[in-house]
This record gives structure tokens, C-alpha cells and sequence, in this order.
């Protein structure tokens, strides 16, 4: 057997995404020089989790970390998916969204379509929510055309940080292939939804967010509704918290989100518990900025928020060869990096033109031609 | 007007795809090739942290090879008083229930 070509890259950073894009692609994979200067040297609890639970999804897949977890050795294998009592205990240094979201392009191009329990925490400031996932990464995955049988995501019980104890079951359908779409018109925002959640507090928590945000939107619309979701007892997790997540849909079908949590953290670095607890925003605030939030993406005239670019380009990207038009307000870092590895995996490469007229930006790409061969044509 | 379009445009591509765009060769590229040699040479074990710092950033925009995995992104200083009338009307017409008359 001939020796195989690694692809080497440095750092931690983009790691779900290099994963996520060498596997689909076949690619070997050598990432070194993982944290290598930092205190907690190496791969993060979450990351090997993550890395975990790739094991977990594919058969004949090769993974090496060497002793520190500074330099790791990437063989992808066939993804399977299945329905066959997956669960995976996601590590807490991470919301179950941070999983979710490299799940969700892996298990399109699976053998079997995947249902698979995460648990751990389902809010937290860093990553998008479950709700957001619900709401909107759902919905684009639906513009792509992906059949909307058997796509869902449940919400069991929320976990906040640092504790966690949240459940979530996810369903994802397979494709033969995804659809070259065309979205460049964002069309008008004709309502506002959302979900407004608590765990371990009272559910004056939720009201006050609900109440906060309505009153800003209330000059812009008045359908608006946001969902009350208090969670007691078992269903509540561990930790106390609360959080809102918001999205507008346009009159032409186009989602744009913005979200946050509120609980008491851990210290970056350690993971350990912090032992004062320091004063958290109140729900009136939450509310309120949350809403800006979301107002300053609708402002930005783009078909997705600045949290789903990543996601809209790889969608994009491994489409048929067809001509994908997107656009976007302003690149996020984390979009640009999307592209970035785009081309390094795929050998996809954008064309990107700014339009000064409405200050937006408009990606076009030929997709790469992924296909699913264990799902015939129909 | 076409022009600055047309270099605004490469601009862009530039900002995302790095300077050479018609080289093989990229940024992320020439940064593993300089950090290789390194490598070779033997003496990284008693490199000061900082410099080790220095070199791994060239070649990259962003900096930090170890930045944070995170698709969410909000900007938190930038965010703006949605209560103020004028920036109201600046996006009203962005919702259907603009003012569509004129």
C-alpha cells in the first residue's frame, strides 16, 4: 500500500469544520502544533468529544492523537449514520450546538439517515441555541432541498452551563444530492418569532425577556410572537439560566436569527466551576439587546445572519456543478475562514463582488459535485 | 464608476483568498513552509514563547492559529439604539409593514 498524502494543517482553530470537509472529501488529515504554546496544551475536552463521536458516526476511520493532544492524525473512513440507539455525552466545556452543527452536514451524505441523542448543555452564550437550530438552520438546510421528512430536532430538556444535563434528539434525513440554489433577494420581514427559555429560575425570567424584546420590535411589527418555554424539575438541567432566541422570516422565506443564554460560567481556561458568582445581565437587558441584535442582521440585508454564513457556504459549495448564488451582508470571520477551507478541501473557489448599492455581498460558486451513492436518484 | 467596482471586487477576493490569487500557493501554504525549515533546524525547544508566537502568525489575516472554533458571531460593541426614530426609519422598509407608497 502506497503511502498516504496527509493534508497538514496547524492550530485548533476551525477544527470541526477541517474535519467535516476531509471527511467528505476523502482526505487524510494532519493537524499539528494544537495549542502547543498555551498553558492546557492540546485538544480541549470538547474537541475530543467531537473527534469521539466522528468515531462513533464512521466505520474504518483512523484517529491518532499523540500524547499531549498537540498533533493529531486523521484517516476518514465511510460515514454511517443509522438509527441504531446513538447517544453521545457531549463534553461541557461546549453546548450541544458546537456538535450539531458538523452533524448536520456529515449526516447528509451518511449511508442511513442519523437519529442520535447528544446530551449536555443546550444553551450557552457561545455557540447558537438548540431553539436557533430549530428555527432557522433547519429552514436552510429545506433551501437546498432536503426533504423536510424526518428533519427535526427534540428538545427533551435544556441543560444550561455549566452543568448541562440537557437532552436533545436530532434527525437527519440523507440526499442523493443537495440543490443549487439561487437566494438573493431577502424579501421583507413578515414576522418575528422566538423562544424565551429558563431553567432553575423563575418564569418571571421569561416574561421579562419577552416583554423587553416585543417593546423594541413593536415600532417595526406587530406579529410578533415569542414562545415561553419554562423548564422545571427534571427537564431543567442542572444549572440555573435563562435565554432568548429570535428570528425573522422574510416573505421570501429567508430566516435570519440572533440568540443568547445567560448563566454563570466556567473559567475559560481551567473549566472548573467559578467559585464567586458574579452578577448576571438582567432579563430586561437580555431582551432588549438581543433584539438589536437581530435588528442590526435584518439591517445587513443578507439571506442568512452572520452565525449561518459558514454553514450557507459549505451548503453551497458541495452542490452539483451548477452555479450557487448567495447573498450576504459583511463576511464574518468565521465565513471567510469557511471559504478559506473550501477551496483547500474542495477545490471550490468563490467568486465574490461586493454591491455598493445596497452594501452587501454576493458570493457565487460551482459546486463541487458531491453525491451520496448509497441514496439512489429519485 | 466600472473601475472601482472591478478593484473593490479584487479587493475582496484578495481579503478572503490571499494576495496571489492566481499562484497555487497560498498564504496558509507559505506559512507551513517557513515554520517547516524551522522545524528542521532543531533549536525550537529553547525558542522564546513569543517569538514561536510571532512566526505561526504570518501568513494568516486572523492571527491566531488557535483561535476559537465558533460560528456565532455578534458584535456586541457595534450594536445600535434601535429605539432612535431615525435609524427605525433607515431599515422600515426592510418589513412589510414599510411604506410602500412612495
Amino acid at each position: 500500500m502506497g503511502k498516504l498524502q496527509y493534508k497538514k494543517m496547524k492550530g485548533s482553530s476551525n477544527l470541526r469544520q477541517r474535519l467535516v470537509l476531509a471527511t467528505l472529501s476523502s482526505t487524510p488529515l494532519l493537524i499539528e502544533d494544537i495549542r502547543a504554546e498555551h498553558t492546557l496544551p492540546g485538544l480541549h475536552p470538547h474537541e475530543i468529544s467531537f473527534l469521539r463521536l466522528l468515531e462513533k458516526l464512521c466505520d474504518d476511520c483512523s484517529l491518532i492523537i499523540n500524547e499531549t493532544g498537540t498533533k493529531l492524525k486523521y484517516q476518514p473512513g465511510t460515514i454511517m449514520g443509522g438509527t441504531h440507539d446513538l447517544v453521545h455525552d457531549c463534553a461541557l466545556t461546549r453546548s450541544i450546538s458546537y456538535y450539531l452543527e458538523p452533524l448536520l452536514v456529515l449526516a447528509l451524505f451518511s449511508k442511513k439517515p442519523l437519529t442520535i441523542t447528544l446530551r449536555g448543555i443546550t444553551n450557552d452564550s457561545k455557540d447558537p441555541s438548540v431553539d436557533t437550530f430549530r428555527s432557522t438552520t433547519l429552514q436552510l438546510l429545506k433551501r437546498f432541498g432536503v426533504p423536510s421528512e424526518g428533519l427535526d430536532l427534540r428538545i427533551v430538556s435544556r441543560g444550561s452551563a455549566p452543568l448541562g444535563g440537557g437532552e436533545v434528539i436530532l434527525s437527519i434525513p440523507i440526499v442523493h444530492c443537495l440543490n443549487a440554489v439561487n437566494l438573493t433577494d431577502v424579501g421583507m420581514v413578515k414576522r418575528i418569532r422566538g423562544v424565551a427559555y429558563s431553567t432553575r429560575v423563575s418564569f418571571q425570567f421569561d416574561n421579562s425577556m419577552i416583554h423587553s424584546a416585543r417593546g423594541i420590535f413593536n415600532r417595526f411589527i406587530p406579529d410578533v410572537y415569542i414562545f415561553s418555554d419554562h423548564k422545571k424539575g427534571p427537564a431543567a438541567g442542572n444549572s440555573p439560566g435563562y435565554g432568548i432566541s429570535l428570528v425573522a422570516e422574510t416573505n421570501e422565506g429567508c430566516y435570519i436569527s440572533a440568540d443568547t443564554a445567560i448563566s454563570y460560567g466556567r473559567t475559560e481556561e481551567t473549566g472548573e466551576i467559578e467559585e464567586e458568582k458574579k452578577e448576571l445581565m438582567p432579563p430586561e437587558e437580555v431582551g432588549e439587546q438581543i433584539a438589536s441584535v437581530l435588528l442590526g442582521e435584518i439591517e445587513q440585508g443578507g439571506v442568512v445572519d452572520s452565525t449561518h454564513q459558514g454553514l450557507l457556504f459549505i451548503l453551497c459549495a458541495l452542490c452539483p456543478q451548477d452555479v450557487s448564488k448567495v447573498r450576504v451582508g459583511k463576511l464574518s470571520p468565521y465565513g471567510i475562514e469557511t471559504l478559506r477551507h473550501i477551496r483547500d478541501f474542495l477545490g471550490v473557489k468563490f467568486v465574490i463582488k461586493p454591491d455598493p448599492s445596497t452594501e452587501t455581498v454576493i458570493l457565487k460558486c460551482v459546486g463541487c459535485g458531491m453525491k451520496n451513492l448509497s441514496r439512489k436518484a429519485s | 464608476m466600472e473601475r472601482t467596482v472591478s478593484r473593490q471586487n479584487t479587493n475582496l477576493m484578495q481579503l478572503v483568498y490571499g494576495k496571489s490569487t492566481s499562484a497555487s500557493t497560498t498564504a496558509m501554504d507559505e506559512a507551513q513552509d517557513s515554520s517547516g525549515d524551522e522545524e528542521s533546524d532543531g533549536d525550537e525547544f529553547f525558542k522564546p514563547k513569543g517569538e514561536g508566537k510571532k512566526n505561526l502568525r504570518e501568513g494568516f489575516d486572523d492571527g491566531n492559529v488557535n483561535s476559537e472554533d465558533c460560528s456565532k458571531f455578534i458584535n456586541y460593541e457595534t450594536l445600535k439604539n434601535w429605539k432612535d426614530e431615525e435609524l427605525i426609519q433607515s431599515i422600515r422598509d426592510r418589513f412589510v409593514t414599510g411604506d410602500w407608497e412612495k
